[in-house]
C-alpha cells in the first residue's frame, strides 16, 4: 500500500483554482521534495492532503484512509511553514511535548515516568535535549524548528510533511535540519514530504521530486525530472543556469 | 482582631469569603485560556450578554441566573458559528454581539413596568448580597468547569498553542472549542453577582494576565493566577468592609495592584 496516494485533486477557493488534478502516489520511506515558484499551490496542496482546507474534486489516501480519519493523527506528523503562536506562552519545551503524548485525556500535570522518558530520547533524537527545561518562546528558529520535529515524531508517525521548514534558518542550522530529516528518514522509515525553495536540497536529499504550478508540471528522481527547461518554465528564464551549478556542486 | 473575628462571625460575610475563594480559583483558571487565546473581548461580550439574558428572564418571570446562562450560551456560540461560517472578523462578530445585546437588554427593561433594582444590581454586583444558593451554584459551576478543562486539558492546551497542528493530531478543535466557549458564558454568569456585568471580565482576564507576567511554565500559571484570584477576593472582600467601599470594584482594583506588581517582576525561573 501507498503511504500517500493523491487523486485527481482540485482545489478551489472563492472561483480561484489553486489546484488543478493533480495525480501523484509515494511509496513507504521516500523523500519527495514539492518544488514550484511562489503561489504555485504548495502549501495548499499539503493542506488539502492534511484536512485543513476542504477540496472540490479528487481524493487523498494516506495508508488506504482518507484525510482527517482519527486512526491517521498517530501516523501522520506536520511541522508548518510558519508556526503562529504566542511568544509569551508559558510553556516550556518540556511540556509541549508531555501535552502532545498520548492519552489526550489524563491529569495535565501529572508526568509518568515512561512519559519523561520518551520525551527526553525524543529530544536526543533531534539534538535538542539542553531545550528540555526552555521555554518555547525564546527559542531561535533552529531551536524552534528541532522541537517541532520532536513534536511531529512524538507519536512515530509514517509520514512527516515539512512545509519550508528550514527557511528563517541560518545555514549552519539548515544543515543540520536536512541531515535530521534524512537521519529519521533512515533509521525509522519515516516517508518525507518536503516542500522545499532550494533545489541545492532537493538533489542531496529528495528520492523524487515533484513540480508543482497549480498543474503537477513533472514528477520523478530530481536528476532526470529537473531539466533546463523545466527549470526554467517553473521559475523563468533567471533560473535556468541553475541546474549546472547544482549538478557541478554535488 | 476582635474585629476581623466579629466580622467573620456574621452569615453573610462567610457566604462571601467561601464565593470570593471559588470564584478566585475557577474565573483565572478558565481565564489562563481566555488570555493565552486572546479572547478577553470575548469574555466582556458574554458577560452583556447575559445582562440581556437578565432582562429576558424578568419579563418573562422565570429565574434570572438560568436565563442569563442560557443568553450567555447562546450568544457565545452564535459568535463562534458567525466567525467560522462567515467572512467577518472575529472581533467584528464580538462588537455586533456585545452591543446588540446591552442594547436589547435596556430595551426589553424599559419596556417593564416600574423601577427593577434587583435587576440594575446585576450591573455592578454585591458580593455580600451573595445567598446560599448563589453558593451552591457557583460550587457546581465551579466543579463541573474545572473538572472538564482538567480531564480535556492537553486538547485545550493543543488547541490554544496553534489550532491547525492540533487537527493534525487528531483533535476535534471545533467541539473543544465549543465546549470552551461554553464553560466560559457559564462561569462568567455565575461570577456576575459577585462583581457585576461591568466588571466581570476583569475577575477572569487580570488575575490570568498577572500569573502570565511571571509565569515561567504551564503549572506556575495556573498556580498564580488562581493564588492571585483568591488574594484579590479575600483582600478585596476585607478592604471593602474596613474602608466601606463597594465590594466588586475593591476585588478588582486589588488584582489590578497586584497585576501591576508582576509588570514590574520579571519570569520566575
Amino acid at each position: 500500500m501507498d503511504a500517500l496516494s493523491v487523486d485527481n485533486l482540485c482545489v478551489t477557493v472563492s472561483g480561484r483554482h489553486l489546484l488543478e488534478n493533480i495525480t501523484f502516489s509515494v511509496k513507504q520511506g521516500r523523500v519527495v521534495a514539492i518544488i514550484g515558484p511562489n503561489g504555485a499551490g504548495k502549501t495548499t496542496l499539503v493542506r488539502a492532503i492534511l484536512g485543513l482546507i476542504p477540496y472540490q474534486q479528487g481524493s487523498v489516501l494516506i495508508y488506504g484512509l482518507p484525510a482527517g480519519d482519527g486512526e491517521l493523527s498517530s501516523r501522520v506528523g506536520y511541522v508548518p511553514q510558519k508556526l503562529e503562536f504566542d511568544r509569551s506562552f508559558p510553556l516550556t519545551v518540556s511540556e509541549l511535548l508531555h501535552f502532545t503524548v498520548p492519552p489526550a485525556f489524563s491529569f495535565p500535570f501529572h508526568k509518568r515516568k515512561h512519559e519523561d522518558e520518551h520525551i527526553v530520547r525524543l529530544l536526543e533524537i533531534v539534538g535538542a535535549q539542553d531545550l528540555k527545561d526552555r521555554n518555547i518562546g525564546g527559542l531561535s528558529g533552529g531551536e524552534l524548528q528541532r522541537v517541532m520535529i520532536a513534536k511531529a515524531i512524538v507519536n512515530d508517525p509514517g509520514i512527516l510533511f515539512l512545509d519550508e521548514p528550514s527557511s528563517g534558518v541560518d545555514i549552519e542550522g539548515q544543515e543540520r535540519f536536512h541531515d535530521l530529516v534524512m537521519r529519521l528518514n533512515k533509521e525509522h522509515d519515516l516517508t518525507v514530504i518536503l516542500i522545499s525553495h532550494d533545489l541545492n536540497v532537493v538533489y542531496r536529499f529528495a528520492d523524487d521530486v515533484l513540480c508543482l504550478n497549480r498543474k503537477l508540471v513533472c514528477s520523478g528522481k530530481p536528476a532526470e525530472t529537473l531539466t533546463d527547461e523545466v527549470i526554467k518554465s517553473i521559475y523563468g528564464e533567471m533560473m535556468g543556469g541553475y541546474i549546472h551549478s547544482c549538478h557541478d556542486h554535488d | 482582631m476582635t474585629m476581623i473575628s466579629e466580622y467573620i462571625s456574621y452569615p453573610f460575610i462567610q457566604r462571601a469569603l467561601i464565593a470570593s475563594v471559588m470564584v478566585g480559583i475557577l474565573c483565572p483558571f478558565i481565564g489562563n485560556f481566555v488570555v493565552l487565546r486572546r479572547m478577553s473581548f470575548f469574555s466582556d461580550a458574554i458577560s452583556h450578554s447575559a445582562f440581556a439574558g437578565i432582562a429576558v428572564g424578568a419579563l418573562l418571570g422565570i429565574d434570572l441566573s438560568m436565563s442569563s446562562i442560557l443568553m450567555a450560551v447562546i450568544i457565545s456560540f452564535v459568535i463562534a458559528f458567525l466567525s467560522e461560517r462567515t467572512s467577518l472578523s472575529h472581533d467584528t462578530v464580538i462588537g455586533v454581539a456585545f452591543s446588540g445585546s446591552i442594547a436589547s437588554g435596556m430595551l426589553i427593561m424599559g419596556m417593564m413596568k416600574g423601577y427593577r433594582a434587583d435587576l440594575f444590581s446585576y450591573l455592578f454586583g454585591d458580593i455580600l448580597a451573595i445567598t446560599q444558593r448563589d453558593l451552591y451554584i457557583i460550587l457546581s459551576v465551579a466543579i463541573l468547569a474545572i473538572v472538564t478543562m482538567l480531564v480535556f486539558f492537553k486538547s485545550f492546551l493543543q488547541i490554544t498553542f496553534n489550532r491547525e497542528l492540533a487537527r493534525v493530531e487528531g483533535i476535534n478543535v471545533r467541539l473543544f472549542e465549543y465546549l470552551l466557549f461554553f464553560i466560559i458564558a457559564i462561569v462568567v454568569t455565575v461570577s456576575l453577582k459577585i462583581v457585576g456585568i461591568i466588571l466581570v471580565t476583569s475577575l477572569i482576564i487580570v488575575p490570568a494576565a498577572a500569573a502570565k507576567n511571571v509565569a515561567s511554565n504551564m503549572r506556575q500559571l495556573f498556580s498564580f493566577s488562581s493564588l492571585f484570584g483568591v488574594l484579590s477576593g479575600i483582600a478585596g472582600l476585607a478592604g471593602s468592609v474596613y474602608l466601606d467601599t463597594a465590594s466588586g470594584p475593591t476585588i478588582v482594583m486589588i488584582s489590578i495592584g497586584i497585576f501591576i506588581l508582576t509588570l514590574f517582576r520579571g519570569r520566575a525561573v
